[in-house]
This record gives structure tokens, sequence and C-alpha cells, in this order.
């Protein structure tokens, strides 16, 4: 008995009157049109793709067979696959330095509180944009018909996906800068460079590194993948023992990957919280 | 603490920043010297780089425009489809995985391990694995958008669940209502805004991958891209390149005006 009073008292206490009711994403005329439209698109598109389904039935049994195939791994190429993995490594670190350190020197132009003209700011962000849309592997295979294969093409492609992030971020965080802050240095007869020495960066510097490393974590996945067109890295090894189908040796080097993507993620976490203390 | 102890504690922290700052330099010497990218010499060439690539790949080709339609659409299809198969698959898994609703810890961290396996291997290299199975075309880079979309949303989705509001919960059950209507009137609305949001989020992020999955044989632009790269075709593949721009920038634009009208 006191226990339904109970359940009953927290029911008139929360009316919650501040949230919007659970009801109302499925009154929106917008929403509905849009669920029916997804609704018809998906008909659509699998309509479209033509899926094969005995293929998929087919496929996932050769699959399962091919993961069978995969154990034990093998590690005997170990040395090949631990210097791709430490190509891998070294792109993502050249690349993620290189890159924050253009976006640093571009974000405060790009930011709107303090761009010397709000054009400059402009144009910079949709520069940046620009740079971050067009897919990184696709910045790859550009980059390996202007200079040839290798490890080159991989960290400037990382470099131009890598600016693109980093401006946006950055100035993101730049224009989240206190505005008396800029306010009052600028009264004090303060220029440019001051503004941004003495008052935006000592603001902003823990964020900015923050950003790195998250761009480090996601820099270290794409560097895996670039080997797979010919950029350099550990994804190379891996497309060569899938079509010589070493599925086993295949194996080993996914759990490299797995492995440095992993740490990269656990690391990266452990210095973001260090970072914020 | 004393001031004593404070200065020892602050010349402490500073020591260890040092040290990372000296880390991350040796790091990053060794890698450039390892991967013989010099900056000088990418500074020096950058301009000749800069004219090679817009004499050879501006303007892009309008002509190739309507073969380009078709592969641009099957990019949207596959984004897509592995959208709604990923996320109904994730809602089915994070009920096992969130820590309210698991029937068991045992298989919260089963799904949970499971996810990051998923999560933690790019797309990409699942489509390089999935194409020695299922052969080329369109599926694997479906399957391969669908193995990540499960790793990331199940995760994303058991968080929802674990916030979901617990009076709510006991306002349902205290009148009277059975295990699945209190699902239905009770978690599922709650559970919807965070549902569509994050579906909503990944199908971005599957926009942006699978024009590369068609570069390992998964259908779609990149296939386009890597045909035309391969046969010199630049000026194709400029023209491409700007189908995939316009294809991520109307996904984000729509996205975001649905996740507007959902918060």
């Amino acid at each position: 008995m006191s226990t339904k009073f109970a359940v009953d008292e927290t029911i008139a206490v929360k009316p919650a009157p501040d949230k919007p009711g659970p009801e109302k994403p499925k009154a929106d005329p917008l929403l509905k049109w849009a669920g029916v439209g997804g609704a018809a698109f998906f008909i659509f598109s699998l309509a479209q793709l033509d899926i094969d389904y005995r293929k998929l039935w087919e496929g996932t049994f050769e699959f399962i067979a091919m993961l069978g195939r995969m154990f034990p791994p093998d590690a005997s190429q170990w040395g090949d696959v631990l210097s791709a993995a430490a190509e891998s490594l070294q792109i993502a670190v050249v690349g993620t330095l290189t890159a924050s350190l253009i976006a640093f020197a571009l974000s405060f132009l790009a930011a709107e509180n303090i761009a010397p003209s709000p054009g400059i700011a402009w144009a910079l962000k949709g520069f940046a944009s620009l740079l971050r849309s067009v897919p990184i592997l696709v910045w790859a295979l550009v980059y390996i018909v202007a200079v040839g294969m290798g490890p080159l093409p991989g960290i400037l492609a990382i470099i131009t996906h890598g600016v693109g992030m980093q401006i946006k971020l950055f100035a993101q965080s730049i224009e989240e800068v206190d505005e008396g802050v800029v306010e009052a240095l600028r009264a004090t007869g303060a220029g440019w460079l001051q503004i941004v020495l003495q008052g935006v960066l000592p603001a902003v510097w823990t964020a900015l590194i923050a950003w790195c490393i998250m761009r480090f974590e996601g820099d270290i996945g794409d560097s895996t993948i670039l080997g797979v067109v010919g950029a350099g890295g550990i994804g190379h090894e891996l497309s060569r023992a899938m079509r010589l189908y070493q599925f086993d040796a295949g194996f080993f080097i996914v759990l490299i990957i797995f492995a440095m993507v992993f740490t990269v993620e656990m690391l990266g976490n452990r210095l973001k919280m260090a970072i914020r203390k | 603490m004393s001031s004593e102890q404070l200065t020892k504690a602050w010349r402490l922290k500073r020591m260890q920043t040092w040290m990372i700052v000296a880390g991350i330099a040796i790091v990053a010497a060794w890698s450039g010297i390892q991967t013989e990218f010099s900056i000088a010499e990418t500074v020096a060439g950058f301009g000749e780089l800069v004219r090679y690539l817009f004499t050879e790949f501006l303007p892009p080709d309008m002509t190739a425009l309507p073969s380009l339609l078709g592969p641009a659409l099957e990019t949207l299809s596959i984004s897509f489809v592995a959208m709604v198969a990923g996320s109904l698959i994730s809602m089915v898994f994070a009920f096992l995985a969130a820590a309210t609703t698991a029937p068991h810890p045992g298989v919260q961290v089963a799904v949970r391990s499971l996810a990051a396996i998923l999560r933690n291997i790019p797309t990409l290299i699942w489509a390089v694995l999935l194409v020695s199975a299922y052969g080329l075309g369109p599926l694997v880079g479906v399957l391969a958008l669908v193995l990540t979309s499960v790793g990331t949303l199940t995760r994303a989705f058991a968080e929802v669940l674990e916030e979901i509001d617990k009076g709510q919960l006991e306002a349902v059950r205290a009148t009277g209502a059975g295990y699945f209507q209190v699902l239905g009137q009770a978690v599922f609305p709650q559970f919807l805004p965070g549902f569509i949001g994050w579906s909503l989020f990944k199908l971005e992020i599957n926009v942006r991958s699978s024009a590369i999955i068609g570069m390992v044989g998964g259908g779609g632009l990149g296939f386009s891209i890597q045909t035309g790269l391969k046969l010199f075709q630049f000026k194709e593949v400029s023209m491409a390149i700007l189908l995939v721009l316009v294809l991520v920038i109307c996904t984000e634009f729509v996205t975001s005006r649905i996740r507007e009208r959902l918060l």
C-alpha cells in the first residue's frame, strides 16, 4: 500500500514541463514525412541495389569458412608486418603533427571573433570544409597520381584531410573564448598578435591539444587503410595477403591493426583525461 | 597541503609535461626520418604539386555527369540500406548490452566486446575481408557498413537506454501495464530521439565511407573514381569527386534539419 503511494507521488512530483513530451516527435509533420520518405527510399534502394540474396546466403557460409581458415593466425611474416605497422604509425604521427601546425596557424584567421576580416574567416572555413569533405582515400589516390606510391601520398592525404578537420575544430574552440577577454585586451590598445598570445591562446590551448589527440586517433585508423590503395603502411600487407588467399596471415595483420587502433584510443582517452585536470 | 608540497607537485607536473613533449618530439623525428618526409622538400614542391593537380584534374568533365548519376545513387542506396539494417540490428544488441536491460552480465560483456571489435576495425578493412567471400559488388559495401554500424550504434544505443528515466517506467508499470506495454509506452518513446539522432549521424559517416569502399570493389562512386584513375581519365575523376562532395553536403543538410526538429 505504502509503496504504491510512493510511486503515485513520483508521478505527481515529475510533470517535467520543460522537457518535450515523448509523443512530440511523432506529431511533427516534417518528421512524419521524413519517416515516410525514408521508408520509401529504403524500398527503392533495396530494389536499386538488386542484392542477390542467394549470394548473401552462400557468401555468409563462405565467410564463416574463411574465418575458420584464419585460425590460427599466421605470424610467420611478422617482420614485414610490424615494419609496415610502424610505417602506418609514422604516417599518422607526421600527418597529424603537420596538419595541426598548419591548422593552428590558419585557425586564428578563421575564427570569427578575432579574424582580421570576416571575409577571410568565411573563405578559410569554406576551404576547410572542402578539404575534409573529400574522403581521405580519394586524396591518397589523387596524390599517388602526382607523386607516385609510398608513404608520401599517404602523409599528404592525412595532412590535407587533417587541415580541413582541425581548422574547423580549432576555430570553434577559439570562437568560444569569452568575448570580454578579447574586448578588455583590445581596450588596452593591444595589437592583434598580442590579443592572440595574451588573451586567446592561454584560454584555448588545452582544447586544441585535446583536438590533436582526437585527430591522431582518427588518423591512426586512416593510416592503416591507406596502404590498400598503395599509399604506404600496413593496409598494403593486408590486401596482398587476402589476394593470395593467405587468410591466416591476413588475420594476424587484422589483429595488429585492431591492436594499434585500440591502443591509441585507450592512450588517447587517458591523455585527454590528464589534460582536463 | 603546505606550499612546499604544492611547489613539489607543480614541479612534478611540469616535468611530466616536458617529458611528454620530448617524447612526442622524438617519435615525430623518428617518423619523419623513417618515412623520408621533409617539410622543406614538401613546401618546395608544393607549388608544382598544386599546379599539376589543377591542370590534370580541373575543370571537371561535365559530360561524364549522366554516366555518374547511377553510381552516385548506388552510393546513397548502399549507405541508406546499411544504416537501416545496422540500426535495427543494433537496437536488439543494445538491449542486450545496456546495464539496465541486459538479461545477464555475461551477455552484456560479450555483446559489448563484439561491438568493440566491429567498431575498431576500419570499414575498408572489413570490405577487403568480405570481398574474398562475397565477390565484387554493392553487397560487400552494404555488409561492411552494416558491421561497423552495428559496432558504433550498439554502444551509442546502449548508452541511450542506460540514461532512460526510470520514473516513467515505474509510472507506466504502476498502471498495471505488462512487459511489452511498458516497452512500448515508456521505454520506446524515450529511446526514439536518441535512436534516430545516432542513426542519422551514422548515415553521414556511411555516405563518406561508401565512396571509399567502392575502391576495393564495393560498387558506387568509389568504383568509378578507381577505374577513372586507372584509365587516366582525371577530369572524369574530379567530376566523380565533386558528386561525392554534393552527396556528403546534401546528406549533412537533410540530417541536420531532421535532428533540429527532433531535439
